[in-house]
C-alpha cells in the first residue's frame, strides 16, 4: 500500500485510535477466517506436496537441479514466462487504452472480443491455431503455401499470450478508468503536449497496473500444462516436466520438487513486483475521477493505435470463427461438409451431465472466491501492518501454484478424512469415494484458483484510492465495515466486477488442477474436452468450447447486470459513468 | 426387472457367496467406477451396456495409464476406483508391483488365451493391438518419401521433423515403441541408441498415445507411430489420407487389461464387471464404436477393419520386463533424448 507523503501522518494517528475501537475485532476476526480458509485451501495441501518432495526421489531431483538438462528446462520456463507476461501486457493496455481514450465505432464489439479468450477452454486458441497457421494450416498452407513449425517457443507464446492477455486488459482498464482525467488536464494546461502527459502523467500511474498485469501474466504462463503438451513440441517447461514425472515415472515426489523449483520464478517476480510498484505507485486523491477521460483526436495516433487493435480484433474473430465453425463440419481443413454429429455427440449423456456440473459448481465458486480475494485485498491495503505480506503472499499462492501440483496436493490431502490424532475435523472431500461425488474439493480448487484475481484487481483498485476518504467516514462515526460497504465497496465495484467475472471464466476454464479430482460422479468440461482433444476430435472439442463460451458469456452478462442494479443508489450515477 | 431378481437372490444364497470375504456387499447392485484408458466412446459404450445388462451403476474417467497409477496412488488408503480397463498392460504392472491392483482370477478367463493373462491373475487381457507406422500419403508424397515399411526407414534424413510420436512417460502406446526398440536391437543402450537418432526426425514427443495419429492424419507430420486400430478408427473418422503399415524387422504389441483396484469399495460388482468384460458380448462392442482391436475371447466378432495378428512380424515382447524397467528407462528417456536438442 502507498500513501502520499501528506497523508502519512494522518493514516498512522487513525490506526492508532483505531487499534481501542471494536473496529478491529472485526478485522481480527476477518483475519483468523481468512487465515483459517487459506490454511485449508492451500497450505495444506501444499505441505504434504513438501512432504513428497523431500522424499528420496525429490530430493533426487534437487541434486541434479542443476544439471544441463534440468538448467535448460528452468531456462525455458524463465524465457516462456517473461515473453508472454511482456507481449500479454502489451497487447492488453494497447486495447484497455484504445477502449478509454478512444471513440469509433464498435468499440463495445471490440470489449467483447478482448474477453473472448478469458472464456476460451484450454485447448481451443492452440487447435485453432493449429488448425489455421500449423503446417498443414487453412491460412498458412492453403492461402500463402508456407509450412511453419509452431511446435515450440514460437507456438508457445503465440497460444499463451492470445489466451492470457485479457487477464491485463481487465486489470488496465479497471485502472485506467478509475483515474482521474484532471490529473491529465492538468499537466495539459501547464503547456505538456499529449505524449509528454502520456509518458509523464498516465504511464505512472499505470505502473501498478502494469507490474500486476506482468506478474498475472508470467505465473499464468510458466504455470499452464495444458498448451505446452500440445504445442510444446521439444521445449519442455517445469510444469510438463513435473507432469511427466507424475504421471508418466509415477513419481510423486519428483514431481513435487520441480514444481517447488517452479514456486521461485514466481516468487521472485512476486516480490519484484511488490517493491516495485509500492516505490512507483501514484494516488489518485479524490479516490475517482470527476468526468471522463479526454478523447485522443490526433489523426495519426488514432490510425496507429486503431489500426493495431484492429488487427488483433482480425486474429481473434478468425481463431474464434474457427472454433464455431469447426463445430459444424466434419473435419475443419480436410473436410469440410456441414455436420451436426459433434453436437449430436457432445449434447447427448455425458456432455450435458459435465455442462450443468461444472457450471453449477463455477456459479458456488464464484462469489466465495470474489469475496474471499475482495476481503484479502481489504485487509492488505487497508487493515494490516504486520503480517500483510504473508496475508498477501499466501493470497496469491492459489495462482503461483502451478494447477498439476495443485491437483496432486488435493488428491494426497482431501482423498482420506482429514483430521489429528483419531478425531476426524473433515470427510474425505475428493476422488470418487469422497461426500458429494468429491464436487466440494473442485469448489475449493475453482475458488483458491480464481480469488487471486480478486485480490489482484482489488488492490490495485485501492491503492488508487486515498485512505483519506476511509478516515472521513470513520470521523463521522462510520464502523469498518460500514466503511467499506458504504464507501469502500463502491469505489470499487469495477474491480469488484472484474474479479468476479475473472474468477468464473476462470473456473469453467481451468483445467490442469482438475485432472487429477474429476470423478466420474462429477463430469467436468474442461477434462472432456482434453479427452476429444487427445483422441484428435477436434470437431467435439470446437463444439464443447462453443458451448462453454456461450455459457460463460450468458453468466458474465448477468453478473454485469448484477452487479451494476445492485449498488448503493448514491454512487451509482459515478460508478455507471466508469463502467461504461 | 433383473434387480428384483438380484435382490431376491441375494437374501437367499449370502451365506453360499459370502466366501470371497467382503460381507455385507454381495448383492450385485450399487455402483462402480472404473478408470478407462480407452477411447472415450469405447469406454462409454462399454459402461452403458454393463449398467444395462445388470443395473449396476457403472461410472468411468478416462485416463493415460501414467495418470492412472498417479491417481490410484493418491488415493491408496480410499481408493475412488473399483476396476481399471483398457490401455496397455505395462502399466498394469507397474500398478501391480506397486501394490495398487488385487488378483483376480474370474471365471470367464478360462476362455481367454493364457498369453494375454497375467500369470498371478493381477490382470486379464481383453484386447491386442500392434503397433503401426501410421503415415500420411499425402505428405509423403510431396517429401518424395515412401511408405516406411521398416524402422530404419524412420531414420531417412528427409523425414526431419516429420515423425510424431507419444513421450514414454505418460503414454503406454510410446512406451511400447521404446520397449520394442529394447527387444529388437537386445538392451536399453541399443534401444535408447536408435530412438536417439530417430529424435532428430520427431516434431515432438505428445503426451497422448493415440494424438500422433491425428497428428499425421492432419498433414502436421508425415508418419505418427500408434497402434494400427487407432490409425483406423481416425480413417474411419473422415482422415482419409491415413496408411497402416508395420515394420519388417518385426514391431510391438499391447495387451489392453482389466484388473480389479485393491480396496474396491464394491468387490462382488467390480468382480462381475471384469466377468463381463472377458466375454464375446461385450467384447463385440467394441467394433460398433470404430474401435478395431483384436479381441481376446476366440469367441468375439473378426472385423476385416481388425490388424491380422498372423500377417504381421512381432518382437518378442516380455510384458513382466517391460514393467519392471518403465521407471528406469522412461526417466533415461527423458533426460538422455527428450530434452536433447536436435542436429
Amino acid at each position: 500500500m502507498t500513501i502520499s507523503n501528506a497523508t502519512v501522518p494522518r493514516a498512522r494517528r487513525f490506526s492508532l485510535r483505531s487499534r481501542e475501537t471494536p473496529l478491529d475485532l472485526t478485522t481480527r476476526i476477518a483475519v483468523v477466517l481468512v487465515v483459517l480458509i487459506l490454511g485449508v485451501l492451500i497450505v495444506l495441501p501444499l505441505v504434504n506436496i513438501l512432504s513428497s518432495a523431500v522424499s528420496e526421489q525429490g530430493l533426487a531431483v534437487f541434486n541434479s537441479i542443476f544439471s544441463s538438462v534440468n538448467l535448460q528446462v528452468l531456462q525455458n520456463t524463465v524465457v516462456l514466462g517473461v515473453l508472454v507476461g511482456a507481449i500479454g501486457t502489451v497487447i492488453g493496455f494497447l486495447l484497455a487504452y484504445v477502449q478509454v481514450r478512444l471513440d469509433f465505432r464498435g468499440k463495445k464489439l471490440l470489449h467483447l472480443l478482448a474477453l473472448l479468450p478469458i472464456v476460451s477452454p484450454p485447448f481451443a486458441v492452440a487447435t485453432a491455431v493449429i488448425t489455421l497457421f500449423g503446417r498443414s494450416g487453412i491460412i498458412t498452407r492453403d492461402l500463402l503455401g508456407i509450412t511453419p513449425t509452431l511446435y515450440g517457443l514460437p507456438g508457445l507464446t503465440i497460444v499463451l499470450s492470445l489466451s492470457f492477455f485479457p487477464a491485463a486488459y481487465m486489470n488496465m482498464l479497471g485502472l485506467m478508468r478509475s483515474l482521474d482525467p484532471s490529473l491529465d488536464e492538468a499537466a495539459a494546461s501547464i503547456g505538456a503536449n499529449k505524449w509528454r502527459t502520456f509518458v509523464t502523467v498516465t504511464l505512472p500511474m499505470l505502473v501498478p497496473g502494469f507490474a500486476s498485469s506482468f506478474l498475472l501474466l508470467f505465473v499464468e504462463a510458466i504455470a499452464d500444462l495444458a498448451n505446452p503438451l500440445v504445442i510444446g513440441g521439444d521445449f519442455t517447461v517445469l510444469s510438463s516436466r513435473a507432469y511427466i514425472a507424475i504421471t508418466g515415472e509415477y513419481n510423486v515426489g519428483a514431481g513435487a520438487a520441480y514444481s517447488l523449483v517452479l514456486l521461485l520464478p514466481g516468487l521472485l517476480v512476486f516480490l519484484i513486483q511488490r517493491y516495485w510498484a509500492t516505490r512507483k505507485s501514484v494516488v489518485s486523491v479524490t479516490g475517482k475521477p470527476a468526468g471522463r477521460p479526454a478523447v485522443i483526436t490526433s489523426i495519426p495516433a488514432r490510425i496507429v493505435l486503431l489500426t493495431l487493435s484492429g488487427l488483433l480484433a482480425l486474429l481473434i474473430v478468425t481463431i474464434y470463427a474457427t472454433v464455431i465453425v469447426g463445430g459444424f463440419v466434419k473435419i475443419l481443413g480436410i473436410n469440410n461438409e456441414f455436420d451436426l454429429s459433434h453436437y449430436r455427440y457432445v449434447l447427448s449423456g455425458i456432455g450435458s451431465d459435465a455442462m450443468i456440473t461444472t457450471t453449477a459448481l463455477a456459479l458456488i465458486a464464484t462469489p466465495i472466491a470474489g469475496v474471499l480475494g475482495l476481503v484479502i485485498a481489504w485487509l492488505i491495503t487497508r487493515k494490516l501492518r504486520r503480517g500483510r505480506a504473508l496475508i498477501d503472499f499466501l493470497g496469491m499462492l492459489g495462482l503461483a501454484v502451478p494447477g498439476t501440483v495443485l491437483g496432486i496436493g488435493y488428491a494426497l490431502t482431501f482423498n482420506k478424512p482429514l483430521g489429528f490424532g483419531n478425531v476426524a475435523i473433515l470427510p474425505a472431500l475428493a476422488g470418487g469415494g469422497a461426500v458429494l461425488g468429491g464436487a466440494i474439493a473442485i469448489v475449493m480448487v475453482y475458488v483458491i484458483r480464481s480469488s487471486p484475481s480478486g485480490q489482484r484487481s482489488g488492490v490495485a483498485a485501492l491503492q488508487q484510492i486515498d485512505v483519506a476518504i476511509d478516515e472521513a467516514s470513520a470521523s463521522l462515526g462510520a464502523s469498518g465495515v460500514t466503511t467499506f460497504r458504504k464507501v469502500t465497496l463502491p469505489l470499487i465495484r469495477p474491480a469488484l466486477l472484474s474479479g468476479l467475472i475473472y474468477a468464473f471464466a476462470r473456473s469453467m476454464t481451468t483445467l490442469s488442477p482438475i485432472i487429477f479430482i474429476t470423478t466420474p460422479q462429477t463430469k467436468i468440461m474442461t477434462s472432456q474436452i482434453l479427452s476429444e482433444v487427445d483422441a484428435g476430435r477436434f470437431g467435439n472439442a470446437f463444439a464443447y468450447c462453443t458451448i462453454l463460451i456461450v455459457i460463460v458469456m450468458s453468466v458474465i452478462g448477468l453478473l454485469n447486470l448484477f452487479v451494476r442494479d445492485s449498488s448503493v443508489p448514491k454512487a451509482a450515477g459515478l460508478s455507471s459513468a466508469t463502467i461504461n | 426387472m433383473s434387480l428384483a431378481l438380484l435382490m431376491s437372490g441375494c437374501a437367499v444364497t449370502s451365506t453360499d457367496s459370502g466366501d470371497d470375504g467382503s460381507t455385507g456387499s454381495d448383492e450385485l447392485g450399487g455402483s462402480i467406477t472404473i478408470a478407462c484408458g480407452a477411447m472415450e466412446d469405447w469406454c462409454q459404450a462399454m459402461t452403458t451396456a454393463f449398467t444395462a445388462e445388470t443395473g449396476v451403476q457403472a461410472n468411468f474417467v478416462r485416463l493415460s495409464s501414467g495418470e492412472t497409477v498417479a491417481r490410484l496412488d493418491a488415493a491408496r488408503d480410499n481408493p475412488e476406483f473399483d476396476v481399471w480397463h483398457g490401455g496397455p498392460v505395462d502399466g498394469f504392472g507397474a500398478a501391480r508391483d506397486a501394490g495398487l491392483l488385487e488378483a483376480y482370477d474370474s471365471p470367464n478367463a478360462a476362455a481367454i488365451p493364457d498369453k494375454y493373462k497375467d500369470a498371478d491373475h493381477y490382470w486379464t487381457g481383453v484386447y491386442v493391438g500392434a503397433l503401426g507406422f501410421c503415415s500420411n500419403t499425402k505428405v509423403l508424397d510431396e517429401l518424395g518419401v515412401d511408405v516406411p515399411e521398416s524402422w530404419e526407414d524412420l531414420l531417412d534424413p528427409k523425414l526431419k521433423g516429420q515423425i510424431s510420436t507419444a513421450h514414454p512417460s505418460p503414454s503406454g502406446t510410446a512406451f511400447t515403441t521404446l520397449w520394442t526398440q529394447v527387444t529388437r536391437l537386445g538392451g536399453e543402450e541399443e534401444g535408447l541408441e536408435y530412438m536417439k537418432k530417430m529424435h532428430n526426425n520427431v516434431l515432438q514427443y505428445s503426451k497422448s498415445g493415440t494424438a500422433p495419429g491425428q497428428i499425421a492424419g492432419r498433414g502436421e507430420v508425415a508418419v505418427g507411430l500408434v497402434f494400427s486400430h487407432d490409425c483406423v478408427k481416425y480413417q474411419e473418422e473422415g482422415l482419409t489420407d491415413l496408411t497402416v503399415s508395420f515394420p519388417k524387422e518385426g514391431t510391438g504389441y499391447e495387451i489392453g487389461g482389466v484388473a480389479l483396484v485393491k480396496g474396491s469399495k464394491n468387490k462382488t460388482a467390480a468382480q462381475a464387471y471384469i466377468d463381463w468384460t472377458l466375454t464375446a458380448e461385450a467384447q463385440n462392442i467394441g467394433p460398433t464404436v470404430g474401435s478395431y482391436q483384436v479381441l481376446t475371447n476366440p469367441d468375439a466378432a473378426v472385423d476385416d477393419r481388425m490388424v491380422k495378428l498372423e500377417d504381421v512380424e512381432f518382437v518378442d515382447y516380455d510384458f513382466v520386463a517391460a514393467a519392471a524397467a518403465k521407471p528406469g528407462l522412461t526417466a533415461r528417456f527423458d533426460a538422455e533424448i527428450a530434452a536433447q536438442p536436435k542436429e
